[in-house]
């Protein structure tokens, strides 16, 4: 008896070792949890099992999705090395089913790099060069290296963003509960006043990029950091745009950020024609701005000015959205490039309604606009 | 920790104990959603319960309530929401008050300070209120948890923890009996990781078109067969249509009722554009519904 006990919780454990392999968080207190549910609906029934280990062990709907894959490759594996011995070996049926269970456990994971203790480590002068490489002349080598790096520092941008914002109390409100203790000896009136801190008001954010053609690796890499920044901005809505607008605020909150990047970049890639931003600006105009655009708003546009429609309704939009916004910050890469001068007629049209114009064509200058975030 | 109390008289032993006893009740379960209702129940774990709306969420948290015969105790977040709104406040004017009445009687400070800060001033709040069943644990249903902030969440996934609220006057008030508790998500932000994995996780997808039209059919059951399976086959094709908001099972059921008090018995063009406003909830979705073709959806669904 006790003994298929604990053949059962080998399984899940080696199971929850599995799952975490494959970056699932399934942690001790996970797998005790996988145990009591293993211990109160048994195991028999693979269907049962699978639906009460996904609810403990996933906690999003994409670990979701993928749960069902992951449970299946295991559970056959078990399946079928116990059916390899018959049950009148029991014993070494267990540690047939046990050997080729942890086997599995070797293949999670898809580390190419030498990763130590999970974060990757790079020589400093590598670090450097990549921070400052443009963004459009990446070797493919170098663009993992380049997203680890980008999301490390950018993690840690927004974090300090964050930390920042909330250091702000200004302001003071009364607290109620205190002025009434203080003054209790007072025969209730309130003589002596106790104030609380201000609540924290986060700013909002939209970010509208530029897909067309050239300005396609760029984008990418800004996506990153409006995914960054997701978490520690009250909310942030980001468009993508050449042609047309399409709203990709719902794509961005996902998990996987690698594969929807990826998927974006084939959608793009059939956009054709020349980039209309002044359009474009102006479907954003009608649909969302009375929603999106409040007073506390920072409004982030990426782009590299070339425009084929008229400079005029071009400037016209963004003086709409400009007296509606905080801060209206315009990226431009080809500011990343000396010689370049805001000449085209579309890029000179737009500067009077910008607040902050900046370049946005490597790592480095992105971290720098970390100073245009804060109040 | 002790699981949560049930009912007198109420058994739970299987799955299906809880299929059969959710359908008794007109809400249409799927083995998934059964399973972790059933372990949630039986373990004393929090569910949380995430998707799009209108997809029967919240239902869940009632139709548990009156399955296992308990209290149903409704914590509605937003943005915004406190300590105050959310656990406890203290009753500052009666307070004020009764400092006033009592400034003439000879009692001391400490003994007035004591009375002022009693429970017979203190308002109790949903999540305060769930952990003082005297005889068999509630259902805590915290509704759309992801709209309030992440210091609340904090605050919840103590609570989750320890079940015990420290008011700093009274002292720590402890559960008798823990309550169920159902967490619901729309998804509109990431909650924070250490809430998520305290729960048991489960997504709500929309409903197949069988699913959907069970759900109809439990919910309405005056409606005839050929609508009701237009109204759903409609649904289902609205979805696809990249709508800003698609329809979620609540307005295929407020669409299926307008229909019905208007006297139709078949879906055509006329009626569905005059009852478009029970499914698309702006002017773009709208427009995008029309031009995919009122007719060419409708006839699709014959």
């Amino acid at each position: 008896m006790s003994k298929s006990h604990g053949s059962m919780a080998e399984l899940i454990t080696s199971f929850c070792r599995f799952v975490r392999t494959e970056g699932l968080s399934a942690g001790i207190k996970e797998t005790v949890d996988a145990l009591e549910v293993a211990r109160l609906i048994g195991i028999d029934d693979r269907e049962l099992l699978k639906t009460g280990l996904r609810a403990v062990l996933c906690s999003s709907k994409e670990e979701w999705d993928r749960f069902e894959e992951l449970f299946w490759l295991f559970w056959r594996e078990v399946d079928r090395s116990a059916k390899r011995q018959p049950a009148v070996h029991t014993e070494q049926t267990q540690e047939q089913s046990k050997g080729s269970a942890v086997s599995l456990i070797g293949t999670g994971g898809s580390g190419q790099e030498k990763e130590e203790g999970g974060r990757l480590v790079l020589g400093g002068s590598k670090t450097d060069r990549l921070k400052k490489a443009d963004f459009s002349q990446v070797s493919q080598d170098d663009q993992a290296d380049l997203e680890k790096i980008a999301a490390q520092l950018l993690k840690r941008m927004s974090l300090r963003v964050s930390r920042r914002l909330k250091i702000m109390t200004a302001g003071k409100q009364i607290d109620l509960r205190r002025t009434i203790r203080r003054n209790i000896h007072h025969g209730g009136d309130l003589m002596d006043l106790s104030f609380k801190g201000r609540k924290l008001q986060q700013s909002r954010m939209v970010i509208v990029l530029d897909i067309s053609g050239s300005m396609n690796p760029y984008s990418l890499f800004l996506l990153r950091f409006a995914y960054a920044l997701q978490k520690h901005f009250k909310k942030v809505n980001t468009f993508l745009f050449s042609t047309r607008l399409s709203d990709i605020t719902t794509l961005l909150r996902t998990r996987d950020l690698r594969q929807t990047l990826r998927a974006l970049s084939h959608e793009s890639a059939g956009w054709s024609g020349g980039t209309q931003i002044g359009e474009s600006l102006h479907e954003f105009n009608q649909l969302h701005a009375r929603r999106l655009l409040t007073r506390d708003t920072i409004f982030i546009i990426l782009s590299d000015g070339w425009d084929t429609g008229e400079p005029e309704a071009l400037a016209a939009e963004l003086g709409a959205i400009k007296a509606r916004v905080r801060k209206l910050i315009w990226l431009n890469p080809l500011l990343g490039m000396q010689e370049y001068q805001p000449v085209t007629r579309g890029m000179s049209a737009a500067l009077p309604h910008i607040d902050v114009f900046a370049p946005a064509h490597n790592l480095e200058s992105l971290l720098e606009l970390e100073r245009h975030l804060e109040r | 920790m002790t699981p949560p109390t049930l009912a007198k008289g109420k058994q739970i032993t299987d799955v299906q104990d809880v299929v059969r006893g959710f359908e008794h009740l007109g809400y249409i379960t799927d083995p998934a959603l059964a399973t972790v209702i059933f372990l949630g129940v039986k373990l004393g774990k929090p569910v949380l319960l995430e998707g799009h709306a209108g997809l029967g969420k919240t239902e869940v948290g009632k139709v548990l309530a009156s399955f296992l015969g308990t209290r149903l105790i409704r914590l509605q977040c937003y943005e915004g929401l406190d300590v105050n709104s959310a656990v406890y406040e203290w009753n500052y004017q009666k307070q004020l008050l009764a400092i006033k009445i009592e400034e003439a009687t000879s009692q001391s400070i400490e003994e007035k300070e004591k009375h002022i800060f009693s429970r017979e001033f203190l308002m109790e709040r949903p999540l305060l209120q769930a952990i003082q069943a005297e005889e068999i644990s509630p259902v805590l249903l915290v509704d759309e948890v992801d709209r309030a902030d992440e210091a609340f969440e904090a605050f919840l996934l103590e609570l989750l923890s320890d079940f015990q609220i420290s008011i700093p006057e009274l002292g720590t008030i402890r559960a008798r009996h823990i309550p169920f508790v159902i967490l619901t998500s729309n998804r509109s932000r990431e909650l924070s990781d250490a809430l998520k994995r305290r729960c048991l996780y489960h997504w709500i997808e929309y409903p197949s078109l069988e699913k959907e039209l069970q759900i109809v059919t439990a919910r309405l059951p005056g409606i005839e067969e050929e609508l009701g399976r237009q109204v759903v086959s409609f649904v289902q094709a609205a979805r696809k249509l990249h709508l800003s908001k698609a329809p979620g099972v609540a307005e295929t059921l407020d669409w299926a009722q307008a229909l019905m008090s208007l006297g139709r018995h078949t879906l055509d063009a006329n009626s569905a554009e005059a009852t478009l406003g029970c499914l698309s909830k702006s002017v773009e979705d709208a427009a995008k519904i029309k031009a995919a073709g009122l007719e060419a959806l409708i006839s699709e669904a014959r």
